[in-house]
C-alpha cells in the first residue's frame, strides 16, 4: 500500500517537473505575439526611412560581427521618436544637448569636448559671425539628404527653429530667449539671429553658438505632416511617438522592445559621400539591451555581449589586470576616463553659522577628497593635487582658460584638519560650552550633509564630509532621501531643510566654462522656485554677475582669461560650494572581443569618449575594425 | 472527539446537495459577493489616494529629465507647468479621481508619466505575458512538489523526512533575492550553463524559430528555478505538519477500527491536509503580479515587478493605480473562488458562514 502511494506521489513529481520543463512554451506565445511588431518596421521602412528591408531579411538573430552592443543609456522601453519631444526615452538615438546624439537626427555642427571644436555635420564648413556678433551664418552641405532621398535645405533648419518656438518644445523654450530667428536666405544658406538687449547686442551670443551644434535639424515636410495628424496642438504634437519619421542620420529604427532596441544602419546615409565622412559607419547595426540595473550590465559586458559600455564600473582596471579580459578604457591608466565634470557640495547660506565664510572654508578644507576619489570614484577621477580646483573643468581647453599660477594659494586640497582648526580658532568660532562642538553665540554648528539614497558613490563622499566635520568640531550628520523627495527639496530657493547638499555640475559644451561659472554662482537663481539651473545655495554677489554677463559677450582671449581668473578667486573665497571629484560626462569602457580601434587618448585622432555616439565622438564608428 | 467529528463532517458532504442546501449555498454566496464588493471600492479609493500622498512630485522628475540643458528659468518653469496642467497633478484631488473614475469607465488606465506618451495598458500588456509565464507555473510547480514532498515526509518518514525537512527549513528561509544570486554566480557566471540576463538572447530579434525558443527556454530556467526552489522548502514544511497531524487525529484511528481501507483514509487525510495548502496557493497566484520583483530585477528578466517598482521610483501615479488595481483584483478574485470552492470541498464553512 505505501509503496503503491509512494509511486503516485513519485509521479506527481515527474509530472510537475514535465510541467515544468513545458511553460517555456507559454512564454514564447508573448514575443510571437508581438512579431507583427518586427514587420511593421520592414513593411514601413522602404517609403518612411529609406532603408530596404523586408521580412525575410530580419534574421532570428543580429550577426554578432555586424553589431555593435551600447549598454549604461536606456534603462527602459523606447517610448518614440519624435525629436520635437524630449519625453521619448529613446536614449541611443534621440538627446539633444551640449553634446547632441547624432546616429539618427543630425545637427549643423558636432562638439568635440576634447577640444571645444565645433565640426561641422550638416553644416558646408565653418559658421561665421557678422562683426556685431548678433548673427550666425552658415550653409548646408550639397550632399546632405533625408532618408526619403530629399536635400536637407536651410528651408528646413528654419522651419524647425519655427516650430520649437510655434509649439513651445523644449528647445523653443530654452533658446527662445537669446535667437531671435532662423532664416534660410536661400536653399543652402542659414543665419541664426540673436535676441537683442537694450544696447543692440546679442543678449548672450554663446547661447546661440551653442544651438547650432546642440539642436536637430527636422525635415519641413515631415514636420508638416506631423503637425496636420496633431491637429496644430502643441502637446498632440509632442505626444506623437513619430514611427514615420524621416531623418538625416546614418541609422534608423530597426527593432524594440522591453528587453531590446536595435538600429539598423541605412545603406544610403548621405554622409557617404566624400564632403563628409567618405564612408559609411562599419556596424550594420547598433544595439541596446536594456538592463535592470548596473550590475547585470557589467556581467553583460564581461561575458562580451557588450561593446561600449557607458557605465560606472567600480575598480574598471580589474577586469584587465585581474580577469585578463579584453577591456580597455579612454585611457590604460588613472582616471581611465576623460573627466568633464564637478559633482558639487552646496551651502545653503541660510542655514545658521553657514552664511559664515570660515566656516565653509574649514569644512572644505578638512575633507580628505583623495580618500573620496579612491573609495567613491575607485580613482577614476584626478585628485585635487593633479588638476588644482576651480570652475573648471580637467580637459585642456578649459584649464588653458585661467591663471593658475594667480590663484594657487586659494586651491586647497583637502585634509587639512589643522589649517581648519586654526581657521575657525582665528574666526572666533570655538567650543565654549565644552560640549565636544563648536558655536556661534552659544549655538552649536551642526548641519546635515544630504544626497539622494542609493547613489552610492555621492554617500560616501558625504561620509568622508561628515567625518570631517567631527574632525573640526562642526557636527555633521548624513541624510539619504529617496531622489523623488530629494529633488523636490533642493530646487526650491527657499528649503532650510538641507544644510550641505550634492548637485552635479554642467560637463562639457560649446558654452562651458561660463554655463558652469553661472551655474554655480549666478545670483540670478538664488532663491528661485523649481530652480534646476544651479546656485542652490542661494549665494549673491554683484562682481559674479557682471563678469557672467561680460564673458558671452568677450571675444578676446587675453581678456576671457582675466574674468575666468577672477571668477575662479571669487569662487575660492567665498566658497558658495566646493566640487568633491571629478567626473566623466559619459563613462567610456569599451570590449574589444568582436570590435577593435575605438577611440582611445594616445590615438591621435581626437574623438572624445562619449559612447561613439554623441557630437564628434560618433566618428569613432567609422573607424572601427573586426578583430581579426 | 473533535477531530473525529471534523473527520466526519468531510465524510458527509457529498450528501448534502439538496434543495435547503442549494438555497443555504446562495445565501452565502450572496454574502461574499457583497464583502467582495465592499473590499474593492476601498481597495479602489486606496489604489487611487495612497500613491498621490507619497512626498515628492513626479512633474518635477520629468522636468528634471526634460529640461536637462535649458538654462532659461523661465522656460524651465513653463515646462514644469504645461507637464502639471497636462497630468492634472495641479487639479485637486477629487478632481483628479473622478477624471480617473471616468476615463477607467472607458477603459482608459490613463498615460503613464515616467514612460510618457506611452499608454499605461500598453505597458501592462508587454509586461504581464512574462510575468504570467514566468510566475504562474512556477506557483504551481514549487506547490505541487512542495506538497508532494511533505506529505512524502510526514507518509514516509524515516531517512526521507531526515534529510527533507532540514532542506525544506533552509530552502524557505532563504530570502528570494539570496537564492537568485547564488543561482546567477553558480550557473550563470561560474559554469555558464545558463545566460545571466534577459527573457531572450541579448543578439536575438523575436521571431517563430526553434533557436528563438531554445534562446527563451534557456533564459527562462534561472529565474524559474530560482521561484520554484524558494516556494518547495515552505509548502513542504506546511503540508509536512499538516498531514502528521491528520495522520494522528482521532478520526483517523477511528476509521482504522472501523475497518476503513488504508488507501481511502489516506485519502480523506490529504484532503483534509490540503485546505490551508489551497488558501496559500490562490494567495500567491493572487499576488504573483507583483512577486517576481527579485526574479525580475535580478535576471534583468522582462515583466510587470521592475515595471512597478520603476513606476513606484518615478512616482508614476496611473501606472502604479493601474498596477495595484490589478494586484487588487487578482487577489479578491482568487480568495472569492476560493471562498466559494470551500464552501463545495468543506461543508463546514459553508455551515459557519450560514448559520
Amino acid at each position: 500500500m505505501k509503496k503503491r502511494l509512494i509511486f503516485i506521489l513519485s509521479l506527481v513529481i515527474v509530472f510537475s517537473l514535465l510541467l515544468a520543463s513545458c511553460t517555456p512554451a507559454a512564454n514564447v506565445e508573448e514575443p510571437v505575439g508581438e512579431e507583427p511588431a518586427v514587420e511593421e518596421p520592414a513593411e514601413e521602412e522602404p517609403a518612411a526611412a529609406g532603408v530596404d528591408l523586408d521580412a525575410a531579411d530580419i534574421a532570428a538573430s543580429l550577426p554578432r560581427d555586424e553589431t555593435l552592443y551600447i549598454a549604461g543609456l536606456q534603462w527602459s522601453a523606447l517610448v518614440g521618436w519624435n525629436p520635437y519631444a524630449s519625453t521619448n526615452n529613446n536614449a541611443m538615438g534621440v538627446s539633444a544637448g551640449s553634446s547632441a546624439r547624432v546616429p539618427i537626427w543630425e545637427t549643423p555642427y558636432m562638439y568635440n569636448m576634447i577640444n571645444g571644436e565645433e565640426i561641422p555635420l550638416l553644416a558646408d564648413g565653418d559658421y561665421t559671425w557678422n562683426d556685431a556678433m548678433t548673427e550666425i551664418t552658415f550653409t548646408i552641405k550639397e550632399a546632405a539628404m533625408w532618408s526619403d532621398g530629399t536635400p536637407v535645405t536651410a528651408d528646413d533648419v528654419a522651419y524647425t527653429w519655427a516650430t520649437n518656438v510655434k509649439y513651445e518644445t523644449t528647445a523653443g523654450v530654452g533658446y527662445g530667449e537669446y535667437i531671435e530667428t532662423v532664416e534660410a536666405l536661400d536653399p543652402q544658406t542659414v543665419v541664426v539671429k540673436a535676441k537683442l538687449d537694450a544696447d543692440g547686442n546679442a543678449v548672450n551670443p554663446l547661447l546661440v553658438k551653442a544651438y547650432i551644434s546642440s539642436e536637430y535639424v527636422v525635415q519641413k515636410a515631415w514636420t508638416e505632416a506631423l503637425e496636420e495628424r496633431a491637429g496644430f496642438d502643441a502637446a498632440a504634437l509632442k505626444e506623437d511617438p513619430a514611427e514615420d519619421f524621416v531623418a538625416s542620420g546614418p541609422y534608423t529604427k530597426f527593432y524594440n522592445d522591453d528587453q531590446k532596441v536595435v538600429f539598423v544602419r541605412d545603406d544610403n546615409y548621405w554622409g557617404q559621400d566624400d564632403s563628409m565622412w567618405g564612408s559609411l559607419p562599419v556596424p550594420k547595426y547598433l544595439a541596446h539591451t536594456i538592463y535592470a540595473d548596473n550590475n547585470a550590465g557589467f556581467l553583460a559586458l564581461k561575458a562580451g555581449e557588450v561593446d561600449v559600455s557607458q557605465q560606472f564600473n567600480a575598480n574598471v582596471q580589474d577586469l584587465w589586470l585581474v580577469d585578463g579580459l579584453p577591456i580597455s578604457t579612454w585611457m590604460d591608466d588613472a582616471p581611465y576616463g576623460l573627466t568633464a565634470s564637478l559633482p558639487t557640495a552646496y551651502y545653503n547660506l541660510k542655514s545658521f553659522g553657514l552664511d559664515n565664510v570660515a566656516v565653509r572654508k574649514a569644512i572644505a578644507m578638512a575633507v580628505d577628497y583623495d580618500t573620496i576619489i579612491a573609495n567613491a570614484m575607485t580613482n577614476q577621477s584626478p585628485t585635487f593635487a593633479q588638476v588644482p580646483r576651480s570652475v573648471m573643468n580637467p580637459t585642456a581647453g578649459e584649464q588653458a582658460l585661467y591663471d593658475q599660477a594667480a590663484v594657487a594659494d586659494l586651491q586647497w586640497v583637502g585634509s587639512d584638519i589643522e589649517g581648519a582648526n586654526a581657521l575657525l580658532d582665528e574666526a572666533g568660532i570655538v567650543d565654549s560650552d565644552g560640549d565636544g562642538w563648536r558655536d556661534i553665540d552659544g549655538q552649536k554648528l551642526s548641519y546635515n550633509a544630504v544626497c539622494p539614497n542609493g547613489w552610492s558613490d555621492w554617500q560616501a563622499a558625504m561620509e568622508i564630509v561628515a567625518a570631517a566635520g567631527e574632525e573640526i568640531g562642526i557636527e555633521i550628520t548624513t541624510l539619504y532621501p529617496e531622489w523623488g523627495v530629494y529633488q523636490t527639496v533642493f530646487v526650491d530657493g527657499e528649503q532650510t531643510e538641507y544644510d550641505i547638499f550634492m548637485v552635479w555640475s554642467d560637463g562639457a559644451g560649446p558654452t562651458q566654462p561660463w554655463g558652469r561659472v553661472r551655474q554655480i554662482m549666478s545670483s540670478e537663481f538664488a532663491g528661485t522656485q523649481g530652480n534646476w539651473n544651479g546656485n542652490w545655495g542661494g549665494y549673491v554677489n554683484p562682481r559674479i554677475d557682471e563678469i557672467i554677463a561680460e564673458i558671452p559677450a568677450t571675444a578676446d582671449q587675453a581678456r576671457l582669461i582675466e574674468l575666468y581668473t577672477e571668477a575662479t578667486e571669487i569662487y575660492l573665497t567665498d566658497i558658495p560650494s566646493f566640487s568633491l571629484m571629478y567626473r566623466p560626462d559619459q563613462f567610456y569602457t569599451v570590449n574589444e572581443t568582436v570590435w577593435t580601434n575605438y577611440p582611445a587618448a594616445d590615438d591621435g585622432r581626437n574623438i572624445p569618449p562619449m559612447n561613439l555616439l554623441d557630437g564628434y565622438s560618433i566618428a569613432g564608428l567609422y573607424g572601427l575594425e573586426l578583430v581579426p | 472527539m473533535l477531530q473525529a467529528k471534523r473527520g466526519m463532517a468531510v465524510f458527509s458532504n457529498c450528501q448534502s446537495i439538496g434543495g435547503a442546501a442549494l438555497k443555504g449555498y446562495l445565501k452565502y454566496f450572496g454574502g461574499k459577493l457583497i464583502w467582495f464588493l465592499i473590499t474593492l471600492i476601498f481597495a479602489f479609493l486606496l489604489n487611487f489616494i495612497l500613491p498621490r500622498l507619497m512626498p515628492g512630485d513626479p512633474v518635477a522628475i520629468i522636468t528634471q529629465r526634460v529640461v536637462q540643458g535649458m538654462t532659461s528659468q523661465t522656460g524651465i518653469q513653463k515646462v514644469y507647468e504645461e507637464y502639471a496642467t497636462l497630468f492634472g497633478t495641479n487639479r485637486p484631488m477629487h478632481e483628479q479621481f473622478f477624471l480617473y473614475v471616468r476615463n477607467l469607465f472607458q477603459g482608459n488606465l490613463g498615460t503613464s508619466f515616467s514612460q510618457y506618451p506611452r499608454p499605461v495598458a500598453d505597458i501592462l500588456k508587454s509586461s504581464l505575458g512574462w510575468t504570467l509565464a514566468l510566475q504562474l507555473p512556477a506557483i504551481l510547480v514549487g506547490w505541487m512538489i512542495g506538497n508532494t514532498l511533505g506529505a512524502l515526509a510526514a507518509y514516509v518518514k524515516k531517512g526521507f523526512d531526515k534529510v527533507l525537512l532540514p532542506a525544506s527549513i533552509f530552502l524557505s528561509n532563504l530570502p528570494a533575492f539570496g537564492m537568485a544570486v547564488i543561482l546567477l554566480v553558480i550557473f550563470g557566471v561560474q559554469l555558464k550553463w545558463f545566460p545571466t540576463s534577459g527573457g531572450y538572447g541579448f543578439d536575438m530579434i523575436p521571431k517563430f524559430s526553434w533557436d528563438f525558443i531554445k534562446s527563451v527556454i534557456l533564459h527562462y530556467q534561472l529565474p524559474f528555478w530560482s521561484i520554484v526552489t524558494i516556494a518547495i522548502g515552505g509548502q513542504a514544511i506546511g503540508m509536512r505538519s499538516m498531514s502528521i497531524y491528520e495522520l494522528n487525529a482521532d478520526y483517523v484511528k477511528f476509521a482504522r477500527f472501523l475497518g476503513i481501507k488504508d488507501r481511502k483514509i489516506i485519502g480523506y487525510v490529504f484532503r483534509n491536509a490540503m485546505l490551508p495548502q489551497i488558501t496559500g496557493l490562490a494567495l500567491s497566484i493572487g499576488t504573483m503580479v507583483g512577486g517576481a520583483l527579485v526574479a525580475e530585477t535580478i535576471f534583468s528578466y522582462p515583466g510587470l515587478g521592475s515595471t512597478i517598482l520603476t513606476a513606484v521610483m518615478g512616482q508614476d501615479y496611473p501606472m502604479i493605480s493601474a498596477a495595484t488595481l490589478l494586484i487588487t483584483l487578482m487577489v479578491l478574485v482568487t480568495t472569492f473562488l476560493i471562498e466559494i470552492l470551500y464552501g463545495v470541498i468543506d461543508p463546514r464553512i459553508k455551515a459557519a458562514q450560514t448559520d
